[in-house]
């Protein structure tokens, strides 16, 4: 399966595909496009990667979580192009044993794979502006570009 | 060397372009693009720069036929 794509989530499909028999919870987050952000009517975004980094960096997250929760099943794919209101721009999918693995893994992953993975979005909003906007300021607290804060550690 | 740019970086310079400068470092080659295009300065601080799809450091030694991508901050998701 590609981590990067220019084609609609199958968001249905890729749930069917990721039950496991010694896997008794299933969690699927989707990262939807709304249609307003700092106050702005969005109208659509547009995704841009660097699809050789990000997707083997996806891969690198996804066998973290595995390892550290020992995942059945873990999924993630992000999309490139126009994404539209209420589209899928992200699906992380973990299966584990227990729910309490599943929920935290989700976490872990999608949280990596935004501050992250090479891969960037950029608003339209309604009244015709667009920017490259909501990037990762972790630096601002951390000093460092290549250290951030994440919403998981919270929940460790 | 080539470079190629991501995402709000294209505000500032062509998507893919070749220096020919004779640049030694990473370091170097921030500080020419920022001289290329100084309003360019704040986002490229807080850029990351890769070379053969991994991230390198400040002290990277670069070579004339590298191909270097300069990624700004993440905002996937």
């Amino acid at each position: 399966m590609d981590y990067i794509t220019s084609k609609d989530l199958e968001l249905v499909a890729l749930l069917q595909q990721s039950h496991h028999p010694a896997a008794g919870a299933v969690v699927l987050f989707s990262g939807d496009v709304r249609n307003n952000n700092v106050g702005k009517m969005v109208d659509f975004l547009e995704y841009e990667a660097h699809t050789s980094m990000a997707s083997k960096m996806i891969e690198s997250i996804l066998n973290d979580a595995r390892k550290r929760w020992n995942l059945n099943i873990a999924v993630a794919q992000h999309r490139t192009g126009k994404v539209r209101i209420t589209e899928s721009a992200v699906v992380v999918i973990t299966a584990s044993a227990h729910r309490a693995e599943a929920y935290a893994a989700n976490r872990y992953i999608i949280d990596r794979i935004k501050h992250e993975a090479p891969i960037w979005k950029c608003e339209f909003f309604t009244d015709g502006t667009k920017e490259w906007g909501g990037n990762c300021n972790c630096h601002k607290d951390t000093g460092n570009i290549n250290k951030h804060i994440y919403e998981f550690e919270d929940i460790l | 060397m080539k470079i190629e740019v991501f995402a709000i970086l294209k505000e500032y310079f062509d998507k893919e372009f070749e220096i020919k400068d004779q640049l030694k470092t990473v370091e170097e080659l921030r500080a020419h693009l920022e001289f290329l295009n100084p309003a360019s300065s704040d986002v490229l601080k807080i850029c990351r720069f890769a070379v053969h799809d991994e991230f390198v450091a400040d002290h990277y030694p670069l070579t004339g036929s590298d191909n270097v991508v300069v990624i700004p901050p993440s905002s996937g998701g």
